[in-house]
């Protein structure tokens, strides 16, 4: 390794990708190598400084840019119509089929549960009512009802006619 | 779409970076008191670690423009896209529209430009203070 200079893999990749093999041959060889010694850390100090070039600008940009809360924002707005015409597109085509389906569900409801109380509740209002129809034919057979007086009157009354 | 607004986007930056007049590469002479402090520390052991006070980025980054500022354009955003923002060779070469054993090419002599820069930097710190900086 010795005379195997480390500068060709410095620069063959960016430093922070080289595996831990690699920076172990690497050290190994500076430690006898005042050249390549001097190259690895100029490397190593030129990818910290790369890095911190990269870093300092992301932070720039979502600092010091005016228009990025525009930016989100208007990103968040069409998010939502999107979601809103979503929903709309969908009530569009089953709309007709969920009223109907609404509609019967409220027919069979009143059927099922008004029409049986009506006919209950009628039954008593009819003994209950003093007029009612069969309180009138009750009424008129009790008044037809001949007292025992009239009968025996009567067969007698008869009798004496023969005799 | 999205790939041809990229591509012209990033042709017109490097026609505006070329056009621009170049600066001339990084020497000793040009270095602060505290851009040589920065790459001695760092230099003797401590380059490892991402320095977390704000004067050390701050020294940092224009350090970095500084070292970037004497590479082409090309080679500049090669350099950058890949070290700095970890894009893949095949990434940069759909946005620039070059192909990647181009993308390649330029990455490497970039990061050997740069780093013979900072090694002329290193060896004349050292010749001139006649420290060891090995690590």
């Amino acid at each position: 390794m010795r005379d195997n200079h480390i500068t060709e893999i410095l620069d063959s990749k960016p430093f922070a990708s080289l595996s831990e093999t690699e920076l172990a041959t690497m050290r190994a060889h500076v430690a006898s190598c005042a050249s390549c010694s001097r190259a690895y850390d100029a490397a190593q100090i030129s990818a910290l400084l790369i890095k911190e070039r990269a870093d300092e600008a992301a932070q720039k940009s979502l600092d010091a840019n005016p228009f990025f809360q525009t930016r989100v924002m208007a990103a968040w707005r069409e998010r939502r119509e999107t979601n809103v015409s979503a929903l709309r597109r969908l009530w569009n085509s089953t709309g007709a089929l969920v009223t109907t389906m609404a509609a019967t569900t409220a027919a069979l409801a009143v059927l099922a549960f008004v029409a049986p109380s009506s006919e209950t509740i009628n039954q008593p209002t009819a003994a209950l009512v003093p007029y009612s129809a069969e309180s009138v034919v009750l009424d008129q057979s009790d008044n037809d009802q001949v007292t025992d007086d009239q009968v025996l009157s009567a067969i007698y009354s008869d009798d004496d006619e023969g005799r | 779409m999205e790939g041809w607004l990229t591509r012209i986007a990033t042709n017109t930056c490097l026609n505006l970076i070329r056009t621009a007049s170049r600066r001339p590469e990084l020497v000793t002479a040009e270095l602060s008191e505290d851009e040589t402090d920065w790459l001695e520390k760092k230099a003797s052991g401590g380059a490892g670690s991402h320095h977390s006070d704000v004067e050390d980025r701050v020294v940092a980054a224009d350090l970095a423009a500084r070292l970037l500022a004497g590479l082409s354009p090309e080679d500049r955003l090669a350099l950058t896209m890949i070290d700095g923002e970890q894009a893949s060779v095949s990434d940069v070469a759909e946005m620039t529209g070059w192909s990647e054993s181009k993308v390649k090419v330029r990455a490497f002599r970039a990061r050997k430009k740069a780093r013979q820069a900072l090694e002329k930097l290193l060896g004349r710190k050292r010749e001139a203070s006649g420290t060891d900086f090995s690590l």
